[in-house]
């Protein structure tokens, strides 16, 4: 395949970088991929940009710009191109000023430097393909399945957004917990005053469609297009076409019927937490045994949770809605006599208000625990251990109520298998990633909110309901998504159907589908394909990495493409000059890399960058090949642990890549250490100091490699 | 699973051919094969083998128990035995042993261990039984006694009094000095800081010594600014100097609450206050009792005054006996106890005084305490004597642990200052608490102490022996389980035993393994006997274990060591083939007659999950059956790591395990690396590209990579349905073969010949 030759545009920054422009122009424009070299001064304004385009268009859009970093220029360099109809797909950038001339002191290193990414960039810019925007229009339907206060606040916001709205609910009213709840802290509504605006909108909502006592069975499908499996009102099991759903599947409340200690599910006067709220909201105080009126509860935190058995953590609500209960009593019955047994009481947020309210109003707090709980002449028993006064104290109240964990949604587990959202250990929905993809689940085109994350306060609920609807619009985008199809591309006749891809893809995007013809006969293969929608696609490349016959590659970064970046970009390396090759990815470790630079800190020029999307893009294959043209250490550069931002695994998945490489370069009589991943965190710029000075000592140290002392692939001659 | 239907559905070809197997494995299947007259056959020819080994056999715990007598006696090694409780223990066994089996040795060694016992719980002072001592006699002089200690007292306090008023004069100047030192801070503060540092020496507080000395110092090495010394000497140097005041009138003036300090010294009270919680943690001063609700302090001096203790220690011990008598005796140590009482804690406010007057009346007291003691200790049967002296020891080690922890560390700053949360410890409380810790001190030492020496025990017993009610000695007995104090060891008529962690010596080891051997043989020898007095198909299972008890036995006995050498060795050595033997022919017996097993067909088992089935089996029989009748081989250079198969497998029996052969990446053919998926063929040319050496040595990591591993099949779980064959996507036909072995005759041969 004959390569294409792109021209080079070379930014001084205003004159302003310490590097040697004539000797790059004359090393560049002998360079064999190369067809023009223009050197400018300021490519980030007008007349730059002018430039560019000029460029671009001549040479059938390719172009590999060497200026500051892209992650600062590419975005005013699209958005001008795409102003001028001009596609900017095929355009390459080299970071010459944070990575190399505000780095390194010597000039003449720093141009070396420099000279050789370039020449990296412009043998992967010889092999690029144009793609061009991809449009799919898809249906502007949301699901949401939960019809509790995120359920119904998620409908109305993407109805304003212009989405028609399916709500299921599983109960034969809306409203969730929130419906039974005497008292909202802190704000001092009720429940149903909380929901009663909300209630209304939806029926006034012409977009808005409610199913009530509905079940949904399972989920088909992907992004834009999903189809619900649920049984209707009406008994009958229906289809639901729909582009994204949203879970609002709220939290369910722990029935400690287990813990025999409680009595509770025996003795009627033994109630939970959201028993004793729905029998507040629903009307008079009473003893459910005998109808009598109540003068003394006892309320017990901490049921369930916090126990290694049940539920292990705090469930953040309960002791927040106790004191609302108590104090709901104490309100209506001044005389009664309210006692909290607690562990400790954690009550977040402005919650801290309620709980002195209710010191003064006079509740009980008692710290210990619940011994025993008998019946003993029709009346409730019950011993208490105060762990304070280090004494058993005996009460007979009216009511014992028990405040329960707080537990994910029933059936998340089997809606998991069918729609690809990832499940925490305390089985809760697992978010994307905690601190810049909340709501987002493993899974495109699905979000959670509310309770089914974790406990939520109502007006956490709400918030997050809101921010949902914004992700979700954010993906449909009304039902045209036009985007530029950057991501993987399969090709099916390569398939071979071993399903790395789908068992690792952060995302779940690839899918499996079996092809076999006649699954009964015992002789036939079991044949699968995958599948791929590349605009469901994240574009991280770790399909690519494990694909064992580059089936499935991104289009903008393919194998050929980076082996000859890697080629190009160590050209020189040998063992008088020994290179450390550093693979980094576009997130965490090029924003620590860029921090480096603009903070002027210096690091050893013997280093080269190649950069990729994810980590997880780097396959042994490509580590391997960056010794084999003369690499003497070779590291990647990543987001730090669980803090991947494709989803969670690209970065272990590099790990995996960089163990097995070291174990077998130490087996075939290499040095291990010739190759590390080291973790980065854009608020430490130090750290990637340190790794690359590591590497880079690494590659002193360990001397020339076989490659250069041309011993490898002789290991017949060696081992005999 | 109660669904009626299974005979309508079909058990797939596969899965009845295994469970075909299994049945025939199990020897299920062949029961209706083997007549009744095959199985007596078998059985004759059981009976004959074993019949030569059984006299030998049998004559063995015999022979090996006289040898062992005789080393025990040599050796005396009862005397290194101490434990009650092994030694009960020991006798309960070989009580039942002798009982159900006639072994003479076994009697003598009982009776060795019975006088051992006995000689242990002998009390040591028991030999004066006849003298009973008359405790009225003994206690007459108490309160007269108690009366001259009050006195003596008394006379202390005005000493102290007088002391104080001389003192008095002395503290007068140490104000007014402070009070000069003070004006002059001002004016010319290393001036002030001369004068007070006089006062200090008069104060003997060494802490404002060292403050004033070191303040000092950095002064004049430029240290510290004028402003920031200037501080110093206000605040840091000043409360020293009010701490070393403090100290002086406690020294010389007696036990003060913070108010009357407060008087005394012209000090604010809540100054005093604040510089007095400092001065209990540097241990300085310490509470010694209260003053209506507010708390006394009094100097800790470094050594209590031995006649105070001597008074603690009689008072602990006054009151134990009080607990032991009764009537007028028990009247009379109340009344005086209380005076004691009260005396104790004069003395204790008191601090330093002159013990010599007080040391012969406490002298004569203590020896009534003692005697009483002695008397009740006499007069009360064996096991209430032995518990009073442990209550009595046990108290006074709870007591000066008590003293220790609380007194110097907790408790007066929480009634003098305040916890967390604001609150303030009312000292009756503090007292109440005090109390109601040394009560629970006192009977957790005391269980401890009798569960030491008497042996395992259970809460009821426990209850029974100390008086303790049973539900506060199961709360001890949690604490103490939860502080490991102690552990559980069995239980004894349901109730749970509770034990202090013990190492049992060597010796105790060896009588508790022989006594344990004993009794297991006697019961195995009986019931042999009986067995093969009439053998039927249906003892056999019995047989065998009877006879691996000796086997199992006989092993142990091997590491019995007395003196260094095995008991009976040679023994041992001549019998360990016959026994071995004799438990071969049983399991071979076993093998063959399989009628005690239930009739099972085939169709029962349609349901059956083979995993489960297995890991029963395995567990019941110790072995488990070959399963699998197929091998499935696996090909290296044609797997993709991909884990296809792990996933595909129904019955979790093909797992990919975290090893890469590397050394076969240099065998595969040019035509093997040219089949592979594209990149994984240049993968492997890569690394042979690069290898300057050939490994060899598999690599081994540390958790699963994807896309890399070797696959292993566990072959007792593969029931061989090709399924990770059919799924595998390697080139050609894939990295998997399955190879049908049909060799089950062998197999079976195999288990019968009590191989497997």
């Amino acid at each position: 395949m004959s390569e294409n030759r792109s021209p080079v545009l070379l930014c001084t920054c205003g004159d302003t970088l310490s590097l040697d422009y004539e000797l790059l122009n004359k090393e560049l424009s002998q360079y064999e991929g190369v067809k023009s070299v223009t050197v400018h001064g300021t490519v980030c304004q007008r007349e730059g940009l002018e430039a560019i385009k000029h460029l671009v268009q001549e040479n059938d859009g390719r172009l590999v710009i060497a200026a500051c970093t892209s992650q600062k220029i590419q975005m005013r360099i699209d958005n001008f191109l795409k102003e001028e109809g001009v596609d900017s797909s095929q355009v390459q950038y080299v970071n010459i000023r944070e990575h190399s001339a505000w780095v390194h002191d010597d000039v003449g290193d720093a141009t070396e430097k420099s000279l050789a990414m370039i020449k990296g960039a412009v043998r992967l810019a010889s092999l690029s393909e144009p793609f061009l925007d991809e449009t799919k229009e898809i249906a502007s339907h949301v699901t949401v399945v939960g019809g509790g206060i995120a359920g119904i606040e998620s409908a109305l916001s993407l109805s304003n957004l212009g989405y028609h709205v399916t709500l299921l609910e599983k109960e034969d009213e809306l409203g969730g917990h929130v419906k039974h709840l005497p008292v909202v802290a802190p704000t001092g509504k009720s429940g149903k005053e909380v929901l009663s605006g909300r209630l209304e909108s939806i029926d006034r909502d012409d977009n808005i469609e409610v199913h009530k006592n509905t079940t949904v069975r399972f989920f088909d499908g992907e992004m834009g297009n999903f189809t619900v499996h649920f049984v209707d009102t009406d008994g009958t099991e229906k289809d639901l076409e729909t582009s994204g759903i949203v879970l609002a599947n709220g939290f369910s409340e722990f029935k400690p019927t287990a813990m025999e200690e409680y009595r509770y599910g025996r003795n009627p006067d033994v109630l939970t937490q959201f028993e004793l709220s729905c029998m507040l909201s629903d009307g008079e105080l009473h003893r459910p045994s005998d109808d009598e009126p109540v003068k003394e509860i006892i309320m017990v935190q901490c049921v369930g949770s916090r126990s290694e058995d049940y539920k292990r953590d705090c469930s953040k609500l309960c002791c927040t809605f106790a004191i609302d209960n108590a104090l709901e009593v104490l309100k209506r019955h001044p005389e009664a006599r309210v006692r909290i047994v607690y562990m400790d009481i954690r009550v977040p947020f402005e919650n801290e208000m309620i709980y002195k309210e209710s010191r003064e109003k006079g509740v009980d707090y008692i710290r210990g625990r619940v011994s025993r709980v008998w019946e003993e002449n029709g009346e409730t028993h019950v011993k208490v251990y105060d762990s304070l006064l280090d004494k058993y104290l005996e009460f007979a109240p009216d009511l014992l109520v028990l405040s329960s964990a707080i537990l994910p949604a029933e059936g998340l587990n089997e809606l998991s298998e069918t729609l690809g959202f990832d499940i925490e250990d305390d089985g809760h929905v697992k978010e994307l990633y905690g601190k810049l993809r909340r709501l987002e689940t493993r899974r495109r085109g699905v979000i959670a909110v509310g309770g089914v994350t974790r406990p939520q306060f109502v007006f956490e609920a709400v918030t997050d309901a809101q921010a949902g609807a914004l992700v979700i619009h954010n993906e449909l985008q009304e039902g045209q998504i036009e985007k530029l199809a950057r991501g993987a591309v399969l090709n099916v006749e390569d398939c071979v159907g071993c399903s790395l891809c789908a068992q690792q893809c952060p995302r779940g995007v690839p899918l499996m589908i079996e092809e076999t013809e006649n699954p009964e006969d015992e002789d036939e293969k079991l044949e699968f394909k995958a599948a791929i929608d590349t605009l469901n696609c994240h574009a991280c490349g770790v399909c690519q990495s494990l694909c064992p016959s580059a089936a499935t590659q991104l289009n903008f970064l393919t194998n050929e493409q980076l082996w000859a970046q890697i080629e190009g970009t160590l050209e020189g390396a040998g063992p008088d000059n020994p290179i450390t090759l550093c693979f980094h990815c576009e997130e965490c470790a090029v924003s620590t890399m860029d921090i480096v630079g603009t903070r002027k800190m210096k690091y050893p020029a013997n280093t080269r960058f190649i950069p990729v999307p994810c980590a997880g893009r780097v396959s042994i294959i490509d580590i391997l090949k960056g010794f084999e043209h003369g690499a003497s250490t070779v590291m990647i550069a990543s987001c730090e642990t669980d803090r991947c931002h494709m989803g969670g695994t690209g970065n272990e998945i590099a790990q995996a890549q960089i163990d097995v490489a070291r174990d077998i370069l130490s087996a075939i009589g290499w040095k291990g250490e010739r190759v590390d991943m080291f973790r980065m965190y854009s608020a430490e710029p130090d750290r990637f100091i340190t790794a690359i000075q590591e590497m880079v000592k690494r590659a002193k140290e360990l001397g020339p490699t076989p490659v250069h002392q041309g011993t490898a692939g002789k290991w017949m001659e060696v081992s005999r | 699973m109660t669904e009626p239907a299974a005979a309508g559905r079909e058990m797939a070809p596969k899965r009845r051919r295994m469970m075909d197997m299994i049945m025939v494995l199990g020897g299920l299947k062949e029961e209706s094969a083997i007549p009744l007259s095959r199985v007596n056959e078998e059985l004759e020819l059981l009976k004959e083998q074993v019949a030569p080994l059984t006299e030998e056999i049998f004559a063995f715990p015999m022979k090996y128990f006289d040898e062992f007598l005789e080393a025990v006696e040599k050796a005396s090694l009862l005397e290194g035995v101490s434990d009650r409780g092994i030694l009960k223990e020991a006798i309960d066994n070989l009580e039942e042993a002798v009982e159900k089996g006639d072994i003479e040795s076994l009697q003598g060694l009982l009776d060795l261990l019975r006088t051992r016992l006995d000689s242990l719980t002998k009390k040591p002072g028991q030999e004066d039984e006849g003298e009973e001592v008359d405790l009225k006699e003994v206690l007459a002089p108490l309160p007269a006694l108690v009366d001259q200690i009050s006195v003596i007292i008394g006379k202390y306090e005005e000493n102290a009094a007088e002391d104080a008023k001389t003192a008095e004069q002395d503290l007068k100047d140490l104000q007014q000095g402070m009070e000069e030192g003070k004006d002059l801070l001002k004016e010319d503060p290393d001036e002030a800081l001369a004068r007070l540092q006089k006062l200090g020496t008069k104060t003997r507080y060494g802490n404002f010594l060292r403050t004033a000395a070191q303040v000092k110092r950095a002064k004049r090495e430029e240290r510290v600014d004028e402003e920031r010394f200037d501080y110093l000497l206000r605040h840091n140097i000043m409360v020293e100097l009010y701490r070393g005041v403090v100290y002086f009138v406690l020294t010389h003036m007696g036990s003060k609450t913070v108010v009357e300090l407060a008087d005394l010294t012209g000090i604010e009270a809540d100054v005093l206050q604040r510089s007095i919680v400092s001065m209990i943690q540097r241990a300085d001063i310490e509470m010694v009792g209260l003053d209506e609700n507010a708390p006394v302090f009094a100097r800790v001096f470094d050594t209590v005054p031995e006649t105070t203790m001597v008074m603690k220690r009689t008072v602990q011990q006054l009151r134990a006996v009080s607990r032991s008598v009764e009537g007028k005796n028990r009247e009379l140590i109340a009344s005086s106890l209380q005076q004691l009482e009260e005396s104790l804690e004069r003395l204790q406010k008191l601090g330093q005084y002159d013990e010599t007057e007080l040391a012969e009346v406490l002298g004569q007291t203590r020896e009534i305490a003692d005697n009483a003691t002695e008397g009740i200790l006499t007069k009360s049967s064996d096991a209430e004597a032995e518990d009073l002296r442990l209550l009595v020891s046990a108290g006074l080690e709870a007591f000066a642990r008590f003293r220790l922890k609380i007194a110097l560390e907790k408790g007066p700053n929480l009634v003098e200052g305040t916890n967390v949360y604001g609150e303030k410890l009312d000292p009756k409380k503090y007292e109440q608490i005090m109390d109601s810790y040394l009560n629970n001190e006192l009977e957790r030492g005391t269980m401890l102490i009798l569960i030491r020496d008497l042996g395992a025990m259970s809460a009821e017993t426990l209850a029974e022996k100390t008086g303790i009610p049973q539900d506060r000695v199961f709360r001890h007995l949690l604490r103490m389980k939860r502080d490991e104090l102690l552990t559980l060891a069995g239980e004894e008529h349901g109730y749970v035993l509770y034990d202090v962690p013990r190492t049992p010596t060597k010796a105790e080891v060896t009588v508790r393994t022989a006594s344990d051997q004993a009794a297991l043989l006697v019961t195995a020898k009986n019931e042999i006997e009986t067995i093969l007095q009439d053998l039927k198909p249906e003892d056999i299972g019995n047989l065998a274990n009877s006879l691996e008890t000796f086997s199992k036995a006989r092993d142990k006995m091997e590491k019995i060591e007395i003196g260094g050498t095995v008991v009976a060795e040679s023994l041992l050595d001549t019998v360990e083939d016959k026994v071995k033997s004799a438990v071969v022919m049983a399991y071979r017996t076993r093998a063959k007659i399989p009628s005690t097993r239930p009739k099972v067909t085939i169709e029962d088992l349609l349901d059956v999950d083979v995993p489960s089935v297995l890991e029963e089996y395995r567990s019941q029989m110790g072995y488990a059956p070959i399963l699998g009748f197929g091998t499935v081989k696996w090909e290296q250079s044609k797997c993709l790591g991909c884990k296809s198969c792990e996933i595909a497998c129904p019955e979790d029996a093909i797992t990919l395990k975290p090893v890469i052969d590397v050394p076969s990446f240099f065998e595969f053919s040019d035509e093997a690396l040219e089949k592979l998926p594209v990149n994984r063929g240049l993968f492997y040319r890569t690394v042979r590209g690069l290898a300057s050496q050939k490994p060899t040595e598999k690599v081994v990591l540390n958790e699963d990579k994807p896309g890399f591993g070797t696959v292993e099949v566990d072959l007792w779980l593969c029931v061989a349905c090709r399924t990770c064959v059919r799924r595998c996507p390697g080139p050609d036909d894939g990295a998997l073969e399955l190879e049908l072995k049909w060799s089950l005759p062998e197999v079976v041969k195999q288990i019968k010949a009590g191989v497997l």
